[in-house]
């Protein structure tokens, strides 16, 4: 086992980095739709959003300051954008699903091509800051510096994220709403509010997302698409309205995105989808579709 | 309004129909005219309409901006004639895929009713064209498109190439690499699709044909593969003593800076088909591209008075080099320039008549060419990225000879 684990641990390595950069980005979309029941499809435009100010502040010679500067210009604009979609869907809560799909994937084919005539149709690199740009020597194979560092980063902010939800009052009004929405109603909590705020959240840790995972993806045209389907994934596997499930779902995806692969390079076009199918025939409210998410 | 009713609905509906059939008919009267698109007949000035459908949208819009730029360059830079023919372009959007790239081309043959097509960069475009070219007649000069059936299996006396063929660039690869010390070990990587499969074939062929050895090969999924751990991974464990890749676009920066990050640059040389260092993607992939050797028909490097004369208007014009894309529009009204210079009607056979005469084009940038089976047979240079005067830039390293389609 020791063997094997050497000769993967890269892999491995980089299924946790991937892992939690995709928690990072499905954390907000699992709430927003556990809870409010809105289905956002603009969030990989987030995502990308994020992408593009990385490679504007921190492309070519990337600094600690551009880079700082990005994650937080990305932050409020994601504060700002989780907003406005929040009150855009407002009028639909009462429609189908359906309804809120093709409101927030119209708004995410106007963002992706607001980004192509803002930025261009080039694809874009994304330099890691100063420090992280290098390689470290992992028992003999080289790993980028700047993912060990995103594992950690990644690490901290589902930790932050965890605790607010599971053991802060916000957090338990959230939980409240995401079980029971019209109950939480009836206590006087107008639920609008709650909406705004996790869309707000969520948005912001989508842009954020964005750009810390520049320096792994860059920012090109399409990639909106690619992150909103591995997020939609992740909720899926994960079940909605999780923190838990949304980390798990997140650390499995980046496992077979990446160990999956390098084992079975042969499947590496299936096995993402295959995963999802396993979960949906086995548990098809998702792995961890308690009792405390949204049991409709 | 009130003298509606007076006009039967019926009426009102057959005008409609007939409105309908007479903006489609300048459509089917081009395909049997000869001239067409506009010009009168005999005498006079003579006019020629063509259609240049390239992507403006999508992944490939910035190959469709280099084809429109090199396109648009030669004409400013002769006149906006071919021979005694006044051009008019008509530019139609490719797009992504055939589902916009066949509609484009059937667009400009039926409603703008053109004389010539040029352009077209994704393949199965080219191929699922093939027949409405044929049936209207009119020559399709394709500036990109490199699948070998457009002038093999499927060719048809309309399409020509001004382009390049993705065997014959990574055969030309696969030769060199078995004569320099890599027999033992190569690894190739392409993504899972057309032309990834072509140019992994037209390279295993010629490599193995030179005595060398493929140890492992990968096929990461086009489009959907954002990280390449999983595969460099591969490529470690596979002890490879090179890699040849093929990928372009986004895929391209992402691979190269990959590679040189999981530290594999320093270990196992990075060889491959031009397009993974050539024209954007470059300065995107700044350092990491640094030593990454290829295969292609041009660079703005050759040395040669047509492409020192080239790069200088280019630049000057647009700001930035050129790429081969470039090059490749720009050879494909050059060689309508040459065709129209004797031929003495527009029609598609007359023309393609034309184009079987035109010989060795001897001014092009990318060095002397000539149509062979309606495609190219030229020089493929082996290319290294280096930085010159503080730019990254694709300097020649070897001349690989003429090459001509892989049979």
């Amino acid at each position: 086992m020791p063997m094997w684990l050497e000769a993967n641990l890269v892999s491995v390595l980089n299924g946790l980095a991937i892992g939690f950069l995709l928690f990072i980005l499905a954390v907000g979309l699992s709430l927003v739709f556990g809870m409010m029941d809105v289905l956002n499809l603009a969030h990989g435009a987030l995502f990308l959003g994020g992408a593009y100010l990385g490679a504007t502040f921190a492309g070519g010679g990337a600094s600690w300051g551009g880079f700082l500067g990005a994650l937080a210009i990305a932050a409020v604009a994601g504060l700002a954008a989780g907003g406005v979609l929040s009150l855009m869907t407002e009028p639909l809560r009462k429609r189908s699903h359906l309804d809120q799909a093709l409101l927030t994937l119209g708004v995410a084919l106007v963002v992706s091509e607001l980004l192509i005539i803002v930025f261009g149709d080039d694809p874009l690199a994304v330099g890691a800051p100063p420090g992280l740009d290098g390689s470290v020597d992992v028992l003999g194979a080289a790993y980028p510096t700047y993912r060990l560092a995103l594992i950690g980063i990644g690490a901290l902010l589902a930790l932050a994220v965890y605790l607010v939800v599971d053991r802060t009052r916000i957090g338990a009004l959230v939980r409240a709403t995401v079980a029971d929405r019209e109950m939480v109603a009836t206590i006087g909590v107008d639920n609008r509010l709650v909406k705004a705020a996790v869309f707000a959240v969520g948005s912001l840790l989508a842009t954020t997302a964005g750009v810390l995972g520049g320096p792994i993806y860059g920012a090109r045209s399409g990639l909106d698409s690619t992150v909103l389907i591995l997020a939609l994934v992740v909720v899926v596997i994960g079940g909605l309205g999780s923190v838990r499930g949304a980390l798990a779902g997140a650390l499995i995806i980046g496992q077979i995105e990446s160990l999956g692969r390098a084992l079975l390079p042969d499947l590496a076009s299936f096995i993402l989808f295959g995963a999802l199918a396993l979960v949906l025939v086995l548990r098809p409210r998702g792995l961890f579709s308690g009792p405390a998410a949204a049991p409709r | 309004m009130a003298e509606l009713p007076a006009f039967p609905r019926r009426k009102l509906l057959l005008l409609v129909g007939a409105a309908g059939a007479a903006a489609a008919l300048p459509g089917l009267a081009a395909c049997g005219s000869s001239v067409g698109g506009g010009s009168s007949g005999g005498g006079g000035a003579k006019a020629l309409k063509v259609g240049l459908v390239v992507p403006r949208s999508g992944v490939y819009a910035v190959v469709g901006t280099d084809l429109q730029r090199g396109w648009e360059l030669w004409l400013e830079g002769h006149g906006g004639k071919f021979g005694d023919y006044a051009v008019t372009t008509v530019v139609a959007d490719e797009g992504e895929t055939p589902q916009t790239g066949v509609p484009a081309v059937q667009k400009v043959l039926q409603s703008d009713g053109v004389d010539v097509v040029v352009g077209v960069v994704n393949s199965a475009t080219a191929l699922g064209v093939r027949d409405t070219i044929a049936e209207s007649k009119k020559i399709l000069i394709v500036a990109n498109a490199g699948a070998e059936d457009i002038t093999g299996k499927a060719r048809s006396p309309y399409i020509w190439r001004s382009s390049f063929t993705n065997g014959q660039i990574s055969s030309a690869m696969g030769a060199h690499l078995a004569q320099s010390g890599f027999k033992d070990g190569v690894y190739a990587i392409a993504p899972d699709y057309a032309a990834g499969t072509e140019v992994i074939a037209g390279f295993k062929k010629a490599f193995e044909a030179g005595g060398g050895k493929v140890v492992g090969q990968a096929k990461p999924a086009l489009g959907k593969t954002s990280d390449y751990q999983p595969f460099l991974s591969g490529i470690q464990g596979s002890g490879a003593k090179a890699t040849f890749c093929f990928f372009s676009g986004a895929e391209a920066i992402t691979f190269v800076r990959q590679y040189a990050q999981f530290g594999l640059a320093k270990s196992i040389p990075l060889y491959g088909s031009g397009f993974l260092t050539e024209g954007n993607v470059l300065p995107q992939q700044a350092d990491a591209a640094l030593g990454v050797q290829t295969t292609l028909h041009y660079t703005d490097q050759l040395d040669n008075p047509a492409n020192k004369d080239f790069v200088a208007k280019y630049t000057a014009k647009y700001g930035e080099s050129p790429s081969c894309f470039s090059v490749q529009a720009w050879d494909a009204a050059n060689v309508l320039n040459r065709a129209l210079r004797s031929a003495t009607a527009v029609d598609g056979d007359t023309i393609s008549a034309a184009l079987g005469g035109v010989g060795t084009v001897e001014d092009s940038p990318r060095g002397p060419w000539r149509f062979e089976g309606q495609t190219p047979r030229q020089t493929i240079y082996l290319r290294r990225v280096d930085r010159v005067g503080g730019k990254l830039v694709n300097a020649v390293v070897q001349d690989l000879g003429q090459q001509s389609q892989p049979a």
